[in-house]
């Protein structure tokens, strides 16, 4: 099965075939000349690709796993055909709609829309005071504030909802 | 000398100052909250005291804790190292009144260099040159737009009892001088408690240029030469360095004496660091860190100085044993944050638990770390957790040791700063000596393509292995099939049909 690594914006495809006990790797269709060892049961990694040997720190899950090579990282979001036919899918049925989400937990100090106001690009939305900073939470897009989740001096946690936006009315 | 101290902090600075001390045949007493009582800190004192609580205002920032901790201990003299109760003179006096040696300067000398605008007053009169400003806080809007327009825009509107680069807006037009200055008061007053701004002009292309300074209790003191520390975002530094390179040898001394004025004029004691802006090759006064700096290794590596060995003498009576002329630059130095921060995500707080850490080693490389596998790094302390700091001959030779240094780290679990370290030392900008405070403001961080289709193969193979140890794990359903299908198969010699069809149904295959 074929595996879809996404890394900022570009995609490749690979694919891990087991023969007669070794893995074989084939990157966006082409035979790759690579071994993996595990140093430790932790994440250090040595890779040699072409020759040239590689220490690789690796974490993460099936469908996120990041890599430092070099002191660089590395986040790659990974889904084989059949995550990816269901991604896709999701993705096409949640169209149109914008939630903004608190990135990081905070206290909404102070509220700068109301439910029904038409918003631009990057227009305050909210204060979030965050590590001590307050933090203009700008619209993601043009559109209408459909609700609004939160009220001024609620703490909000990482992930939580704080405005949906609608796409305006033609 | 002391026989024993109590360091009011926690991280890598309480490290720091366990190791001198110890080096100096010192104990140490470590204090701690609940969370941090598996600290590296407390494992490497001699003595721990546990403060419990969780937050700063329940551990490290409630001064009756520490100074009954001190007491319990038999400590007798404090270091605040930096943040939580370093720069507060209330706790400095106590401690003074509770029979301890504070290892800091006086009292006065951090009330005064505490207010922005009390120390601006004191440095004018010192001869020390300010920013273009008003000395008093603006009372209202209204004032605030009529005083912009004398000083000149861009304005930097700043926070009295700020610091840290908190509470600081920057206000680029007349027209957004009213929302600025509301949202900066409001900042103020949440932050700090005191909502007073004061209102200065935002210097162009500024460079963040600081002195140490060591001072003795008899009057004598020395200036350590300057760190620069212009790679910084939202002012908070992430790389320093030491020397400059826009200074010569000139201006360096010249700019040490105003730094000496500058301490001398709050009769200063210990440790102490003047932070000047520079812009168009002049320098204006910023503030005084009355404390010991994150980025003080920087300058013992070019000295040869310790830094803390010396505030311990200090505080404990002796006599200053460095004078201004046994000191000179050695080559130049390095050091790099190590914050759990997301750099591709704007640097925001990156929390986690800490896993698969690979600490660097090899010649002239420091790492003043308080990480651990298994830390838990959460919110409610500051989110660096380690300092790497290089030495070389010259600047490129540090900068390629500090890139060096950098590929062989790696902190799992968290995200970090490191790759937009990374990204600014192999800047041709940078390696030019071409930058100012707002240099990492203006980069995208972002990994290079060179290593991309490795990652990808890599990150593969990763998911390949995780998918391979899952089908060998017994994890709790199979082997509770797998039990019932082994005990089905026994049973089955005696009586075949029914345990079949018993094997069929169990969950779990």
């Amino acid at each position: 099965m074929k595996t879809f690594v996404q890394i900022g914006e570009r995609t490749f495809e690979t694919e891990i075939v087991e023969r007669a006990g070794r893995l074989e790797v084939l990157l966006d269709g082409k035979l790759c000349d690579v071994t993996y060892t595990e140093a430790d049961g932790d994440g250090q990694v040595t890779v040699i690709l072409d020759g040239r040997s590689y220490a690789l720190s690796m974490g993460g899950d099936a469908n996120d796993v990041s890599v430092t090579v070099a002191g660089y990282r590395y986040d790659c979001a990974l889904e084989d055909e059949r995550e990816r036919a269901a991604n896709l899918a999701a993705r096409e049925a949640s169209k149109g709609g914008g939630t903004v989400k608190a990135v990081m937990p905070g206290v909404v100090v102070e509220l700068l829309v109301e439910e029904g106001d038409e918003v631009t690009e990057g227009q305050p939305l909210l204060i979030l005071e965050a590590m001590k900073m307050q933090n203009e939470i700008g619209a993601p897009g043009e559109g209408v504030v459909k609700s609004i989740h939160a009220s001024g001096g609620q703490a909000v946690g990482a992930g939580e909802k704080l405005v949906t936006l609608e796409a305006k009315p033609e | 000398m002391f026989k024993r101290i109590l360091i009011a902090n926690r991280g890598e600075i309480a490290l720091r100052v366990i190791r001198t001390a110890r080096e100096m045949g010192i104990e140490s007493v470590a204090i701690h909250s609940d969370v941090d009582a598996s600290a590296l800190h407390v494992r490497m004192a001699d003595m721990a005291v546990s403060l419990g609580g969780r937050l700063p205002a329940e551990s490290y920032l409630d001064m009756d804790k520490v100074l009954a901790a001190a007491k319990e201990s038999g400590a007798e003299a404090i270091h605040p190292g930096y943040g939580f109760l370093s720069e507060n003179s209330v706790f400095a006096a106590r401690v003074k009144e509770a029979g301890l040696a504070w290892i800091g300067p006086p009292s006065g000398a951090i009330e005064t260099m505490g207010d922005k605008i009390v120390s601006r007053r004191a440095m004018t009169a010192a001869g020390v040159p300010c920013v273009p400003g008003l000395t008093d806080p603006v009372d209202d809007v209204e004032a605030a737009v009529a005083a912009a327009a004398d000083i000149g825009y861009p304005i930097a509107i700043k926070a009295a009892a700020g610091g840290g680069g908190k509470g600081i807006r920057v206000c680029r037009a007349p027209e957004d001088m009213a929302s600025a200055f509301r949202t900066a008061s409001g900042e103020a007053l949440a932050s700090f408690g005191d909502g007073r701004v004061y209102l200065e002009r935002y210097l162009d292309r500024p460079r963040h240029i600081e002195v140490q300074l060591m001072f003795d209790a008899h009057g004598n003191g020395v200036h350590l030469f300057e760190r620069e520390c212009s790679i910084q975002r939202r002012h908070q530094k992430l790389v320093e360095e030491a020397p400059s390179v826009v200074l010569d040898d000139a201006k360096r001394a010249e700019i040490g004496e105003i730094a000496l004025r500058a301490g001398r004029a709050v009769d200063y004691e210990g440790a102490g660091t003047v932070e000047f802006l520079w812009s168009g090759g002049e320098i204006f006064f910023l503030e005084m860190n009355t404390r010991l700096q994150v980025e003080h290794p920087i300058t013992e590596m070019i000295t040869g100085v310790d830094l803390v060995e010396q505030q311990l003498r200090v505080a404990a009576g002796e006599v200053l044993p460095i004078r201004q002329e046994d000191l000179s630059i050695h080559g130049h130095a390095i050091e790099v944050r190590i914050n759990a921060e997301n750099p591709f995500n704007g640097f925001l707080p990156s929390i986690g638990t800490l896993s698969n850490l690979r600490h660097p080693g090899g010649p002239w490389v420091r790492m003043d770390s308080a990480m651990y596998n298994g830390l838990e790094v959460g919110l409610e302390y500051d989110p660096m957790l380690a300092k790497l700091i290089v030495w070389g001959p010259d600047r490129d030779r540090a900068i390629q040791r500090m890139i060096r240094a950098i590929g062989e780290t790696n902190v799992g679990g968290v995200h970090t700063a490191l790759p937009a370290a990374l990204q600014v030392l192999r800047d041709e900008q940078f390696a030019g000596g071409d930058i100012d405070t707002h240099f990492l403001e203006a980069l995208t961080i972002e990994p290079p393509d060179d290593y991309a289709a490795l990652a990808a193969v890599a990150a593969a193979l990763y998911r390949n292995g995780l998918a391979r140890r899952r089908a060998l794990a017994p994890v709790e359903a199979s082997r509770g099939g797998w039990l019932a299908r082994s005990r089905a198969e026994t049973a089955s010699f005696a009586n075949y049909p029914e345990t079949l069809a018993a094997a069929e149904e169990t969950p779990g295959r």
